[in-house]
């Protein structure tokens, strides 16, 4: 009797041990494939995506976009601060809370400040890559970067890109030197625009400061109004 | 089978079901997230006021002449388009081309329009190194009628001639589908064009490089 006692004592111990084993095992699992998931962004720029997206300007460089070269724009940043010469949108009187929209059907971008619209423009998404749908903010504001990526005839390599605004991992707001088909998609999903709009909107938009967001961004599939930013499967 | 064998083959299972259990949960998870389909988190913005509709005068008179421009991607230059209503009821079109800050203001072309037509300059008029820019002639009811690619300063190209029309060059090559619009610019040479097919379908789109006059068909659609 006692030794049967004993043996279903060991087997009850054995099952208990079976489970909570299982049960870590489960959750180191669970844990380990949600950062593996995660841990792979959704990247525009395929190069530089994989180095940090720093100021860099290199004038003596040649681009190349859509397999044609492409002379960048001469950028001199001790200039810059000496004399930024940024508009400034909307009337000093403006106040409220400052929101980017993207309308993808219409490739629009637009401004405001509360209730006040303080920017409309042409805009150029991703037609070689998807411009990310959802609500973010503006987590990096850089004078000039270098933009690389694509594969074969869709290679591209952009040195001085002006004026960007990330927004979303790689993906940001910036001006367009290479091409001028505003309004018509024509990015690798970074949303381009000229370089005065990219210019002004620089000078406006805010970056994360001590601990607040950057300004709000939302891209939209349809954008109405304000209250009215239609997104179809958001990432976000 | 000993009890030892199939409690270590009940912990394998086990184990292994655990694994599969927490990969799925991950994948459900990062798949799944609740979505909206509305952003509605935004105050809502104040209605437009509709302003009041400027009774007509007593006595007909021809409008007073319009001055429009476009400034190019970079602020640097832009192109003037200045229309005069003629009493024959004809349009003059002036075009000229200035700096950003309207200095230097250079003489292009001018051209009278009948009333069926108008002319416009589209936002992608300049060329992404302002070396070019188009303009458009419009059929009222809206389709393009003729696009016309100048240097910045009007000077002629190397052919001699002062414009290239870039709508009837495209007829003269003969591809088989119809000239729809000219969008912008790909590059600093290569205007965009979009076409319809003879079934009224969207047809390719096309590159027309300004310098060679060359017609290139596109595998991607613009």
């Amino acid at each position: 009797m006692v030794q049967i006692l004993y043996i279903l004592v060991e087997m009850a111990k054995k099952i208990i041990a079976i489970y909570f084993i299982s049960v870590f095992v489960g959750i180191v699992f669970f844990v380990g494939a949600s950062f593996l998931l995660k841990s792979q962004p959704d990247c525009a720029n395929s190069r530089t995506c994989k180095s940090d997206l720093l100021v860099n300007v290199d004038n003596n460089a040649i681009g190349m976009f859509q397999g044609q070269k492409v002379i960048p724009p001469k950028i001199d940043l001790a200039l810059d601060t000496l004399k930024p010469e940024y508009a400034v949108l909307g009337a000093s009187a403006d106040t409220g809370e400052k929101h980017i929209y993207i309308n993808l059907d219409t490739q629009t971008l637009y401004a405001y400040q509360g209730k006040t619209q303080v920017m409309k423009t042409l805009i150029s998404s991703g037609k070689w890559g998807r411009t990310p749908v959802g609500n973010f903010n503006v987590w990096s504001k850089l004078r000039s970067t270098r933009m690389a990526g694509g594969s074969g005839a869709d290679a591209y390599d952009l040195p001085n890109v002006p004026y960007v605004m990330y927004f979303y991992h790689d993906f940001g707001l910036h001006g367009a030197y290479w091409h001028n088909n505003f309004g018509h998609t024509m990015s690798h999903g970074c949303v381009n625009m000229r370089i005065v709009d990219a210019k002004e909107l620089y000078g406006w938009i805010d970056g994360p400061v001590s601990g607040q967001k950057g300004t709000p961004v939302s891209v939209c599939n349809k954008f109405i109004s304000p209250n009215t930013c239609v997104q179809e499967n958001p990432i976000n | 089978m000993t009890i030892r064998h199939q409690l270590e083959l009940e912990t394998i299972s086990a184990v292994t079901l655990a694994a599969f259990v927490g990969i799925f949960l991950a994948m459900y998870n990062n798949n799944h997230r609740p979505k909206s389909s509305i952003f509605s988190s935004i105050p809502v913005m104040q209605e437009e006021q509709v302003s009041a509709v400027s009774p007509l005068p007593a006595v007909p008179v021809l409008p007073k002449p319009q001055i429009i421009s476009q400034i190019s991607s970079d602020g640097t230059k832009q192109v003037i388009m200045r229309t005069t209503y003629n009493k024959d009821n004809t349009q003059t079109y002036t075009f000229s081309t200035a700096d950003g800050s309207g200095a230097n203001e250079q003489a292009i072309i001018s051209k009278i329009l009948d009333s069926t037509k108008t002319m416009n300059i589209p936002f992608n008029t300049w060329s992404p190194d302002n070396k070019y820019f188009f303009v458009q002639e419009q059929i009222k009811e809206g389709s393009t009628s003729g696009i016309m690619a100048f240097k910045a300063l009007g000077e002629p190209f190397n052919s001699g001639e002062k414009y290239f029309d870039v709508t009837d060059l495209f007829i003269k090559r003969n591809t088989g589908n119809n000239f729809s619009e000219a969008t912008g610019w790909a590059s600093e040479t290569l205007i965009i064009i979009n076409t319809t097919a003879p079934n009224n379908t969207k047809g390719p789109s096309y590159w027309f490089e300004v310098p060679s006059k060359a017609i290139i068909q596109l595998s991607t659609e613009f």
